[in-house]
């Protein structure tokens, strides 16, 4: 069985991957207002990732949710240093490290700088 | 086809067991044996539950018939037939529980009167009726219901990962039963103040100020995305001969789960959709109830029908998994009990068609999502483009709101999303997590004024 990772792409990850053969694979959600890229995780690498981070899980359109920032960072810059999807391997080199910064994650996530 | 009214309270008449009249109050609380009211805490100590905002939501009338602490009699009835003794519907065991060694110091017995306080402050009396001892597993357990008993809709045993019952659990192990009266009014912080309405003053805004005769209840423990707003705007179409007149949002308040949105922001969230116009503020309203949510699915659908009830809604609408965390249950287990009932839980048929039941209407609603081939947000029972559906994830606008992506107006507002933001900055953290828990627990949302208690 596969699952799936989405990494959404706002204006300045759309810019790292332009012209790569990443821009292919680019979806469109929400009538276009959101773009994503898809990664597939087998069943083995999913089960990893669920058991690395406590809250992750799977939700019913088979998506790894609730991920911490920290993984979806690191999976998006082995994507746009791969130029390809298939980097989940890459990832989960980078396991401890991530979970680490993972914890701090319980305490503070930064804002976004935009006016309120 | 006959005009709806707004239905009565339950029970047929609206609690308020609050002593305005400050000389009363005092005269009530001289001589009484004074209590500080502590949270409810997992092992680990972080606070899941204040009784306080239990005592607020008994004595203002949210909860009504429901005067205070359940006897020993009245817990075996809600837990075996979501009965009170009176016979009325109510689902939640309520309980003023207190560990051994308070207990024995308190040195307290039926017939005497405690002086809870609140913050240091004289908060309310409690005029003790039983005293008795519970087993917290066994209650929590019974609560919810289990596969073997519930069959019906319980898909799995609970356990400490399910929020409600690890709140149930992690109660002390004595009980004491009574009324609760407040005789110090707690005054709300911002942003609460400004959405405080209990049922007797929000029955009177509806009928005299809103002029609705007709209004569907929306539950909330959100931040809404698009997706709630389309719910809240497409259940209100039902209603009798014309839609209902208006929407009450009810946000429960309190402690909630890890990875929820703060309190604070789901209330301005809200605010937000009538403020900057996605439904107008003469049909859109947004209050509170002080509750620390069990999650419990069926079982909590009965409490927000009650609730509603209460604060004169004639309409409750009810969508899939509601007030659910994990698929402890079946995902239909409320719209089923709103259906055709739950016979295992003491519903032979719909808790509104029972004697002694509720009034309020339920409108069972299922899915909004985005479909790309109809360019707009569709209603799954209307959509025939299953395949080509994009869904309102939760998890997945979660995931999008911490990484600091601004969504699109099709899934958050601007001016929604900005509150967000908003509260975000304040704690550090946009979602609930255990350094949120405790500071709230800490500041509560009231301050409690100071009064001078007489000597007796």
């Amino acid at each position: 069985m596969v699952y799936y990772i989405g990494l959404i792409l706002d204006e300045k990850r759309l810019e790292q991957i332009k012209g790569t053969p990443l821009e292919e694979k680019v979806q469109s959600l929400f009538g276009g207002q959101l773009k994503m890229l898809v990664v597939e995780v087998p069943e083995d690498k999913a089960n990893e990732i669920l058991k690395a981070f406590d809250r992750a899980r799977i939700d019913s359109r088979g998506f790894l949710e609730d991920l911490p920032v920290a993984f979806k960072r690191a999976l998006f810059e082995e994507v746009a240093k791969a130029k390809s999807l298939d980097v989940i391997d890459k990832v989960l080199e980078r396991l401890p490290e991530i979970q680490e910064a993972a914890k701090k994650e319980d305490e503070y996530i930064p804002p976004p700088e935009i006016e309120v | 086809m006959a005009l709806l009214k707004m239905p009565p309270p339950h029970g047929g008449e609206l609690v308020y067991r609050v002593v305005k009249k400050k000389d009363f109050a005092e005269s009530m609380a001289a001589g009484a044996i004074e209590y500080e009211l502590k949270p409810t805490t997992t092992p680990d100590g972080v606070p899941i539950r204040h009784v306080y905002r239990e005592i607020m939501s008994v004595c203002y009338g949210f909860f009504s018939p429901v005067e205070g602490s359940m006897t020993q009699n009245e817990l075996e009835s809600v837990l075996k037939e979501r009965r009170l003794e009176n016979g009325w519907v109510f689902p939640y065991p309520i309980l003023f529980d207190i560990s051994e060694e308070d207990l024995k110091a308190l040195d307290v017995k039926e017939g005497d009167r405690l002086l809870l306080k609140l913050k240091g402050q004289p908060f309310a009396v409690m005029d003790v009726e039983e005293i008795y001892k519970i087993d917290p597993e066994d209650v929590a357990t019974r609560t919810f219901g289990t596969p073997e008993k519930n069959p019906e809709v319980v898909r799995k045993p609970f356990d400490a990962k399910h929020p409600g019952w690890l709140i149930y659990r992690c109660m002390n192990p004595y009980v004491i039963a009574g009324k609760w009266t407040i005789i110090n009014e707690p005054k709300f912080k911002e942003p609460y103040d400004r959405f405080w309405l209990p049922p007797a003053e929000c029955r009177a805004m509806i009928k005299n100020v809103k002029k609705w005769r007709t209004c569907i209840a929306h539950q909330t423990r959100n931040v809404p995305h698009v997706g709630h707003e389309m719910l809240m705007k497409c259940a209100a179409f039902t209603g009798d001969v014309e839609p209902c007149h208006g929407i009450l949002v009810n946000a429960i308040i309190g402690a909630k789960r890890r990875g929820d949105y703060p309190d604070e922001a789901i209330l301005e969230g809200h605010e937000a959709v009538n403020k900057y116009g996605y439904i107008k503020p003469s049909r859109h309203m947004v209050t509170f109830t002080l509750w620390d949510m069990r999650y419990g699915n069926p079982i909590e659908s009965l409490l927000h029908g009650i609730i509603r009830q209460n604060m004169g809604c004639t309409h409750h609408m009810f969508g899939r998994d509601h007030a659910a965390v994990g698929d402890y249950y079946d995902m239909y287990a409320t719209q089923i009990l709103w259906t055709k009932g739950i016979p295992s839980f003491g519903f032979d048929a719909p808790p509104n068609e029972v004697d002694k039941g509720l009034k309020i209407l339920p409108q069972n609603m299922a899915e909004f999502w985005y479909c790309p081939v109809c360019g707009e947000i569709a209603y799954s029972e209307s959509c025939g483009h299953t395949k080509e559906k994009q869904k309102f994830s939760g998890s997945f606008i979660r995931g999008m709101v911490a990484e600091g992506i601004f969504p699109p107006k099709v899934i958050f507002r601007p001016e929604v999303y900005k509150v967000i933001v908003k509260w975000w900055k304040v704690f550090g953290y946009p979602f609930v997590n255990k350094k949120y828990l405790e500071i709230k627990n800490k500041e509560l949302e009231v301050d409690v004024p100071p009064m001078e208690i007489p000597k007796a």
